[in-house]
């Protein structure tokens, strides 16, 4: 079994793993397991990239790097639990748009933490460019044929993966700058949603370009516009929303973030092997290939990332009325 | 003959040592966490993701898939041997099954449990490869009111779980619908009575509710009723299946396969619907109907071939659509992607080693899981003569372990203590769980889709009768309605006397 | 007497449910016929499982007798100081710094109060103390690791059950530490702490 090797490692670190938040950082960083907490249950997108960057992390930092996945209220648990952890390294989340930007303006008073200042932000790990996509037999083609359909006495459904997802935003903003509300469609995920798009039942759907490039090269859906600054070189036929007249251009994201108060060396050194690990030709491709785009910004760049992202989404949360109370 | 050319290639994709071997570590691991409570795939595989990072993407998902299909096999021992169930299928297992073992048959339950889920998975794969693609059109065709009403049909036929009074039943249906609506409302991301408890915003757990109230209530019987629990661990009775037994249960693997098989390809509740549905299809047409509810092997029979059959045929929208059907799909689909293959309509040709491949080794997952379990029954039935006072502090611990493991958080640890509490009251009241629970699970189903479907008619509810499918529904739920009230508001009295004797 | 006392009861647990959800429900907008809004479902549930409470209970009226079996005044009297007991054990360790409010710790505490005061009565025993040891395995899992949670949660337990000898006791919790060691953390590597932390 070529695997058993790799077990001994997770075994050892789950001795180690009780101690991670008591002990003071040693001289040698990394002395013992790291613990990457992904604020999401298994399966999705960030558990995925979290757990290949884990693997890759583990090579280059010689310690083993653990996945744990509390989930819950959009995201901000697993945040929480890292935010009130012991800033000795050996603690990460993987934040993201969700919870470091899109949750504290949704839960409001009861997300316990400062996204920007509770956090030691380290690396950017991933942005995936958020794709308009529409049913083939809509008749949809460019963003103007939406706005025209949405404008129409029959309106425009959209479908997004969720109620307070940036997806969701997205449709909210679309809505403001094309002068006419569109119809959200929320589901339980993005697949449900893509399958509704697919069998003509809703006729667009606003979703990460991760999850919906596989069904966009098969033809099954057709892509509309992408939604970030650039067109994506994995889909140079897309335009964007600004070439089409829609100043909207927003990336959903994640990122590798300590509790505050975490020793600088430490912080320079995960992003350096971070950001070393993600330049790696054969993870551009396996990105590139997912649809997401790798992150290279130093820790401050990072940080100034998120207060923007903060300060961009919050506004849009009051707009859609997504709020838990 | 084109069918046959490219299964004899998946087998030869299949069977190479390699892959053999992984679909066996697969099912083992699968089993194992089958078996024990709370521990689902769902953990197991994205723990186990990383390793098959390192694996031709072939190898890697025979492995995942050896996992899924371990897992159901797995959890219908604990519903039978121990009354826990794990998830909503082993429900349905844990009210003919735990009987069984109760009666001295636990060895026959898992036997026609493991034989009927074999059956049912060759004629599902079979299926698959057939008409897959054909089949996905099926899927597709149903639109959001379609799926309410398959919701609605699926509680109202789920007042049929009920051992007692169904008005009783149906009000507990209610109860289980009102919890489900704990948590985040999907439409428009409002916390609903949550009572300000982050943990709750994602729902009450079903994996606590189903522990408390199945397996923790039914350790604090065992313990008041000293005389009962002795009964149990005393008669093992015949480890296999007499020929009366399997006489009876061949019909019902039949049917069960059937329903499990159509249900399976409907993304988004199809699958959970399954074994119920079976179970309710053999209560109503079996010929020993009125052993229900006191240890019927149909109950088992159809059941565990439903949900195993739906196991298999939820593959079809992935296979051909790239939708995951289910949680444990969707990391398949990341592993996939991870590997630079795109799960999707042109799989079939793009990789059809690993098309043919994957759908080979769902049968061969299958053999090898029969062959895994079935000398396995005896050990397990040995479990049964272990004195209780072992026995039941081991079950409390395996619970709490698998509970707390789900989120790694004590909420769930205490969440389960309330509902082990709520259900030693509600079976001191004759209130049922298993209804309960399925309502809990459907309830949220039904809404999200109702609330969709409303949505896309512009407010106009005719859509739920001028959709052909709807229509079929509700008018069967109608019948169904009307044909469980009429005889049991007569019957009403004596059967209550009967509980009470 | 054709009273059933199951009836009734079962009748005032899904009535008494189904009114404080009503009531809890006022907070939810239930929306138009197209945007149904997120008290729109709840409130038909609450409704029908009020209805179906109130028909359970005139059922309740005819089909007895089916009486319950009589409680003692001293199960009642711990039932009720068990309620307050762990009520006030919780409120009061939520305001306690350090560990007893930490996180759900002070749930823990007044769950597993609630349950060892009624447990002081025999035939409270199973119910209460199987309740109890679950709420201790939670409280001090995180905090004294896995292997003291074991030995806790079993040996509360093991007093539910008279047959239980001491060197029983003792062999399950080694038996049920190194099997759970062998297969939650070693075969399935749980994230959990296995031992005390200091």
């Amino acid at each position: 079994m070529s695997w058993a090797p790799s077990r001994r490692v997770l075994l050892a670190s789950t001795m180690t793993v009780p101690m991670a938040g008591r002990r003071a950082a040693a001289q040698a960083w990394p002395s013992q397991s790291i613990r990457i907490v992904v604020p999401f249950a298994p399966g999705g997108t960030t558990d995925l990239v979290a757990r290949l960057v884990a693997a890759g992390l583990q090579e280059r930092l010689g310690a083993s790097v653990v996945v744990d996945n509390r989930a819950g209220a959009g995201a901000t648990l697993g945040s929480e639990v890292v935010a009130r952890s012991a800033p000795d390294g050996y603690t990460l989340v993987m934040s993201n748009i969700a919870s470091h930007a899109i949750s504290p303006a949704v839960y409001g008073t009861r997300v316990r933490y400062n996204p920007v200042t509770d956090f030691a932000h380290a690396a950017l790990v991933v942005t995936n460019p958020t794709v308009w996509v529409a049913n083939p037999n809509s008749g949809i083609k460019t963003l103007a044929d939406a706005v025209a359909k949405a404008r129409s006495p029959s309106g425009l459904d959209v479908a997004t993966s969720g109620a307070g997802s940036s997806n969701h935003l997205m449709v909210v903003r679309m809505g403001q700058l094309a002068g006419k509300e569109m119809n959200h469609i929320p589901f339980r995920g993005a697949g449900p949603a893509m399958q509704a798009v697919i069998a003509g039942q809703v006729a667009m759907m606003s979703d990460s370009l991760p999850s919906a490039a596989s069904h966009i090269r098969q033809g099954s859906v057709v892509a509309v516009g992408m939604a970030s600054a650039e067109r994506h070189p994995s889909f140079p036929d897309v335009p964007t929303f600004r070439e089409q007249g829609f100043d909207l251009a927003s990336d959903s994201w994640f990122g590798l973030s300590f509790p505050a108060g975490t020793p600088a060396g430490i912080v320079d050194r995960l992003n350096r092997e971070t950001r070393a690990f993600l330049g790696s030709p054969e993870i551009r491709s396996r990105f590139a290939e997912l649809g997401g785009t790798p992150g290279d910004l130093t820790p401050d760049g990072y940080t100034e990332f998120v207060r923007r992202e903060v300060a961009l989404w919050a506004p849009l949360v009051q707009a859609s009325g997504a709020t838990a109370d | 003959m084109d069918l046959i050319t490219n299964l004899g290639h998946g087998f030869g994709v299949a069977l190479t040592l390699t892959n053999i071997m992984f679909c066996l570590i697969g099912c083992l691991i699968g089993t194992a966490i089958g078996v024990l409570p709370g521990i689902g795939p769902v953990a197991t595989i994205s723990l186990l993701l990383p390793i098959t990072f390192g694996q031709p993407a072939t190898t890697a998902i025979i492995m995942l898939a050896g996992i899924y299909y371990g897992a159901q096999y797995g959890g219908s021992t604990t519903a039978i041997l121990l009354n826990l169930p794990g998830e909503v299928s082993s429900v349905v297992t844990t009210l003919e099954g735990y009987k069984m073992a109760r009666n001295g048959r636990a060895g026959a339950a898992l036997t026609v449990a493991a034989l009927g889920s074999f059956f049912a998975g060759t004629v599902a794969t079979v299926v698959v490869a057939a008409s897959g693609p054909m089949l996905t059109q099926v899927a597709l065709s149903f639109g959001p009111a379609d799926y309410f009403s398959l919701m609605f049909l699926g509680l109202i036929i789920s007042a049929v779980l009920a051992q007692g009074s169904v008005i009783k039943s149906i009000g507990m249906v209610a109860f289980g619908v009102s919890l489900g609506m704990v948590g985040t409302d999907v439409q428009t991301g409002q916390q609903r009575f949550t009572f300000g408890i982050p943990e709750l915003s994602d729902g009450v757990g079903f994996v606590s509710m189903a522990m408390g109230m199945f397996g923790i209530a039914e350790i604090v019987l065992n313990l008041e009723r000293p005389e009962s629990r002795n009964v149990m661990s005393g008669k093992v009775g015949k480890l296999m299946m007499t020929r009366a037994e399997f006489r009876r249960a061949v019909p019902s693997v039949l049917r069960g396969t059937l329903v499990g098989t159509m249900l399976g390809i409907l993304p988004g509740g199809g699958a959970s619907l399954s074994s119920f549905g079976s179970y309710m299809m053999e209560r109503k047409l079996s010929k020993y109907r009125h052993e229900f509810g006191s240890g019927a092997i149909e109950g088992v029979a159809g059941p565990e071939s439903a949900n195993n059959a739906a196991s298999q045929t939820s593959f079809i929208p992935l296979l051909t659509l790239g939708i995951p059907a289910n949680a444990v799909m969707a990391l398949m689909v990341g592993a996939l992607i991870i590997q630079g293959i795109q799960p999707g309509p042109r799989m079939v040709e793009a990789q059809p080693d690993l098309f043919w491949g994957l759908i080979a080794s769902m049968w061969v997952g299958n053999l090898m899981l029969l062959v895994i379990n079935l000398p396995m029954v005896g050990m397990w039935v040995k479990l049964l003569s272990v004195p209780y006072r072992y026995m039941y502090p081991s079950i409390m611990i395996f619970c709490a372990i698998g509970v707390y493991s789900l989120q790694n958080n004590v909420f769930d640890v205490y969440q389960t203590v309330f509902f082990g509490i709520f259900g030693y009251l509600c079976s001191k009241l004759r209130l049922e769980g298993a209804p309960m629970l399925i309502g809990f699970v459907l309830g949220p189903m039904m809404e999200e889709h109702l609330r969709r479907a409303m949505l896309l008619s512009r407010g106009d509810a005719m859509v739920f009768i001028e959709r052909p499918i709807s229509a079929t529904m509700l008018a069967i739920a109608a019948i169904a309605l009307i044909a469980m009230l009429m005889p049991n508001i007569r019957k009403g009295k004596d059967t209550a006397l009967q509980e009470g004797g | 007497m054709k009273l059933n006392t199951k009836d009734l009861l079962s009748a005032g647990v899904l009535i008494g449910v189904a009114a404080v959800g009503l009531w809890l429900n006022t907070d939810h907008t239930m929306g138009s016929a197209r945007r149904m809004g997120p008290g729109y479902m709840p409130w038909l549930s609450f409704a029908v499982m009020m209805g179906l409470g109130f028909l359970v209970a005139l059922a309740g009226l005819f089909n007895g007798p089916d009486p319950i079996s009589k409680w003692t005044s001293s199960e009642i009297v711990f039932l009720i100081g068990g309620a307050i007991g762990g009520v006030a054990a919780g409120m009061a360790a939520a305001q306690v710094p350090g560990w007893p409010s930490a996180g759900w710790n002070s749930l823990g505490i007044g769950i597993f109060v609630g349950c060892l005061i009624p447990s002081i009565v025999p035939s409270w025993r199973p119910l209460f103390l199987v309740s109890a040891a679950f709420a201790l395995f939670g409280l001090v899992l995180e905090h004294l690791g896995l292997m003291a949670a074991i030995a806790l949660a079993v040996a509360l337990s093991s007093l539910a059950d008279k047959t239980h000898t001491p060197k029983g006791v003792v062999g399950l919790v080694v038996f049920l530490c190194v099997l759970c060691w062998a297969v939650f953390i070693y075969e399935l590597d749980i994230r959990v702490p296995v031992w005390p932390q200091f």
